[in-house]
């Protein structure tokens, strides 16, 4: 059986990186109280709510998400790259915790959940941490996260702007006039979410890949409404369907992933059918920018060892800094042949929306970061080791690509930089050694105290 | 309409306003009746968006993409 939300927050309890807070916390006031605590935070009473409980910013460090993926913090990609290599199909169970619960009818009311008020500027409350599922005819089931903004007892307002199957497949049922039924698990292990936040091939169960991940098949159970399946340990589940009103509802702003509000968006509408949840139920906020930024990271860095090897270049390590909102900036160390400092920028800049890479040799610590400014300071010479690629695919949320500027329907694009921070060649590695301190190893310091 | 929805309905009327300020202006409303009355405003399709993501309302019966 794989892990559940439960286990994780048990992890982060032993690991010491969890704050339970006792008194009874009123839902407007968790986003600002998980922003001053310095552990992922549980509240265990909600004002206005007392059969709920409430947790968040749960992998909203580097550590808390290597807690989470059960390895070391420079070894997360390595990890996800192991899990989504070995996809495990999930497993169909009858019975299920997410099910204890069922509220349908009037009683499906999304104001007896304690959706939060996050950010200042925010166009409503929001629920942040969803596993969203839905089915297609010809392509089977697809697993995303989206953001849902509160509208109504039974409406949330739904981000379905970007590129994703799920926006496929929402076209595809407009198309035909029909509602696209969807189900909405939410407080999962993070392994379930990373899998949805995963661009798998339309064709790949992101809950195989999540399975992949915990090294167990994830236990799904059939919707109570819809003919859709969720997994079983969730915390609660919104089942009901997107209307086939098409991207016509006002929608955000929100405090994006890059840290910086958002544009209202036209986005459809989600309709609640039917509400199931745990006896005892915890909902999971998920602390943006923060947490949205750490689930990005092992994906990014995946991808960039993968891109890597393709062009033959041997990666030692490899890093999506938070700075970067960890999927704007890589930066790796690589086993160095001549000309490899510019072939591994070329490959690190083909990912995604990458725009900034720093390449370095092994011998620099790319999580040290006065490390990593040694390195571009006498490893760089700006007129031969910066590669400067224009007119890029950027994105929208990046304030410099002036989006605004392009008009209606208008797609940005953006320039992108490269750093070679790795020996230049023609310099003798020599050049570069370390200075090192007379008898090092013949004192030690204890032994003077 | 409830008497809170109207309020906030009022509010909009007099000038736009972010989901933040209405939030702060009602802090001693219990959240969920706060929500309960927002779903009743929203239903009544009386809202409108500024390009600076405050609510407003104004004679356009609802909000519609530019």
């Amino acid at each position: 059986m794989s892990s559940g939300f439960r286990d994780f927050l048990k992890q982060l309890e032993d690991a010491g990186e969890l704050l339970r807070l006792p008194k009874r916390v009123d839902p407007r006031h968790v986003s600002a109280l998980m922003a001053q605590a310095p552990q992922a935070t549980f509240f265990e009473a909600i004002d206005g709510y007392p059969d709920w409980r409430a947790a968040g910013a749960l992998v909203s460090t580097r550590k808390r998400l290597a807690i989470a993926m059960g390895c070391r913090e420079d070894a997360i990609a390595a990890r996800f790259e192991q899990g989504i290599q070995r996809p495990i199909e999930p497993r169909l169970v009858d019975r299920a915790p997410c099910q204890e619960v069922i509220w349908t009818g009037d009683d499906a009311d999304l104001t007896r959940i304690p959706i939060p008020m996050m950010h200042v500027k925010d166009g409503g409350p929001y629920i942040s941490a969803t596993v969203v599922v839905s089915r297609d005819p010809d392509y089977g089931r697809n697993v995303g996260s989206y953001r849902m903004m509160y509208r109504t007892p039974r409406e949330t307002g739904v981000d379905l702007v970007s590129s994703s199957d799920m926006r496929v497949y929402y076209q595809r049922a407009l198309d035909q006039g029909r509602p696209l039924p969807i189900a909405v698990a939410i407080g999962t292990h993070p392994f379930e979410l990373l899998a949805a936040s995963y661009k798998a091939p339309i064709a790949v169960d992101e809950f195989a890949v999540a399975g992949g991940l915990h090294g167990a098949p994830v236990e799904l159970v059939r919707c109570r409404t819809v003919d859709l399946e969720v997994p079983a340990n969730a915390e609660l589940v919104l089942e009901g369907e997107l209307l086939p009103i098409g991207w016509t509802a006002d929608e955000g702003p929100f405090g994006e992933f890059s840290h910086i509000t958002g544009e209202v968006k036209w986005n459809p509408i989600f309709r609640v059918r039917a509400i199931t949840h745990r006896r005892d139920p915890i909902f999971y906020v998920l602390q943006m920018p923060w947490e949205n930024d750490w689930l990005a990271a092992p994906v990014i860095e995946a991808a960039g060892l993968q891109a890597l090897r393709v062009a033959s270049v041997e990666p030692v390590a490899i890093r999506a800094p938070v700075g970067g909102c960890c999927y704007w900036t890589l930066v790796a160390s690589i086993r160095k042949r001549p000309g490899e400092g510019k072939n591994a920028l070329l490959a690190l800049l083909s990912v995604a929306e990458v725009k900034l890479a720093i390449v370095t040799d092994d011998d620099i610590d790319i999580y040290d970061p006065d490390d990593l400014d040694w390195a571009m300071t006498f490893r760089v010479q700006a007129d031969r080791d910066l590669l400067v690629v224009e007119g890029a695919r950027g994105k929208h949320i990046d304030p410099s690509v002036r989006a605004g500027a392009l008009g209606k329907g208008g797609l940005p694009t953006t320039a992108k930089l490269g750093i070679d921070a790795t020996i230049p060649e023609g310099v003798p590695r020599s050049h570069y050694e370390r200075l090192r301190y007379f008898a090092k190893d013949a004192v030690r310091l204890e032994d003077y105290r | 309409m409830s008497p809170l929805a109207r309020a906030i309905v009022a509010q909009l009327s007099a000038r736009p306003r972010h989901f933040g300020e209405l939030v702060e202006a009602h802090m001693d409303v219990p959240w969920r009746d706060f929500l309960r009355a927002w779903g009743e405003v929203r239903a009544a399709e009386v809202l409108s968006r500024d390009d600076a993501g405050r609510y407003l309302v104004s004679a356009s019966p609802s909000p519609s993409p530019p």
